[in-house]
């Protein structure tokens, strides 16, 4: 019996953004955009489903004058990152 | 990248191993840019250097000039400061984080070795006869292309690339043996072909360890920050 995979995280662009902020403190948006070479509006409404979920913070500030958006990962996130690799540990039947 | 909901978990694989790959090929740009920034300012005072005491050796006060590597830091951290506020945010991530870990420690070393050299050699040849002073003498460059040796090593460790790893050893061991053994003055003076040291070797011989610093800072900082900056991100 397989493990659910968390359907939040089963989609491409989500996936990427939270692959994406794993291995850093945190990113601002132009730059996830860049990295995961999604549209600025489709990459907005995914991060909004992951920061309603708790999986990440969105925090918007200023950079100077320019408005500037910052994703992090929170700790909910990273344990529901890691529940996901579990679980595709189990697809792909890795044992380590 | 679309929404697509019926992916295969090899394609998840795919998609978290690519995303954590691209991260760690923008951080190794990043580092690229200031290990070059780093060889540049290293190699340009350590000419400044050797001119200096080349200068002053004539009113014997030769290694004076080498005061100046403390300025060395803070042009190093100014240019940085420059460029990061022209480039566009690269986050800090763990690996970023623990290069600039690395470098930071290397710098407290180096910093804290160098002041207490100077202390040291100032107290040693008020207090000391002149033979005792050139025995317990703490020399300061063979020490230092070792610690940036390593510093260069590890760097390449934790950014996967192995001939970074390559030019850290080789650079650092090979410049340590250099002037440990102070292969440069021995090469000088068998060169004059003079069995005693004269003004003019003494002159020499106190640019050397510039030399020294220079050929280090093109093979292990200038070389590698070129090529990591060069690599496609």
């Amino acid at each position: 019996m397989f493990p659910t995979l968390d359907p939040l995280l089963h989609s491409e662009l989500r996936l990427a953004v939270m692959s994406l902020l794993i291995s850093t403190e945190e990113a601002e948006f132009p730059y996830i955009k860049e990295q995961t070479g999604a549209t600025a509006g489709n990459l907005s409404v995914q991060v909004d489903k992951l920061s309603a979920a708790g999986y990440i913070e969105v925090e918007k500030t200023f950079k100077g004058k320019k408005p500037c958006t910052i994703c992090r990962i929170t700790p909910t996130g990273q344990k529901a990152f890691e529940a996901y690799i579990q679980a595709l540990k189990a697809y792909l039947n890795i044992t380590k | 990248m679309e929404e697509n909901l019926n992916m295969t978990a090899e394609r998840s694989l795919e998609i978290i191993t690519e995303q954590i790959a691209q991260s760690r090929r923008a951080v190794s740009k990043t580092t690229g840019q200031s290990l070059f920034v780093s060889g540049l300012c290293t190699m340009g005072m350590a000419v400044i250097i050797a001119i200096t005491n080349f200068i002053l050796i004539n009113h014997a006060s030769g290694g004076l000039g080498h005061l100046l590597w403390l300025v060395l830091p803070v042009i190093i951290w100014l240019f940085m400061r420059k460029y990061n506020k022209e480039r566009e945010h690269t986050p800090v991530s763990l690996v970023g984080s623990m290069v600039a870990k690395t470098w930071s420690t290397f710098a407290w070393f180096v910093i804290g070795y160098f002041i207490i050299a100077l202390i040291w050699g100032f107290v040693s040849m008020r207090m000391l006869q002149p033979e005792e002073y050139v025995a317990t003498r703490i020399e300061v460059t063979p020490v230092i292309v070792l610690l940036m040796g390593m510093a260069i090593t590890i760097t390449g460790h934790i950014l996967k690339q192995r001939w970074l790893i390559i030019f850290g050893i080789v650079a650092g061991l090979g410049c340590f043996v250099w002037e440990h053994f102070n292969m440069g003055a021995t090469t000088v003076m068998l060169l004059s072909g003079q069995p005693h040291p004269s003004l003019s070797f003494a002159a020499i011989a106190s640019t050397l360890p510039c030399l020294t610093i220079f050929i280090f800072a093109f093979v292990g900082l200038m070389l590698p920050g070129l090529m990591l900056k060069k690599q496609r991100v």
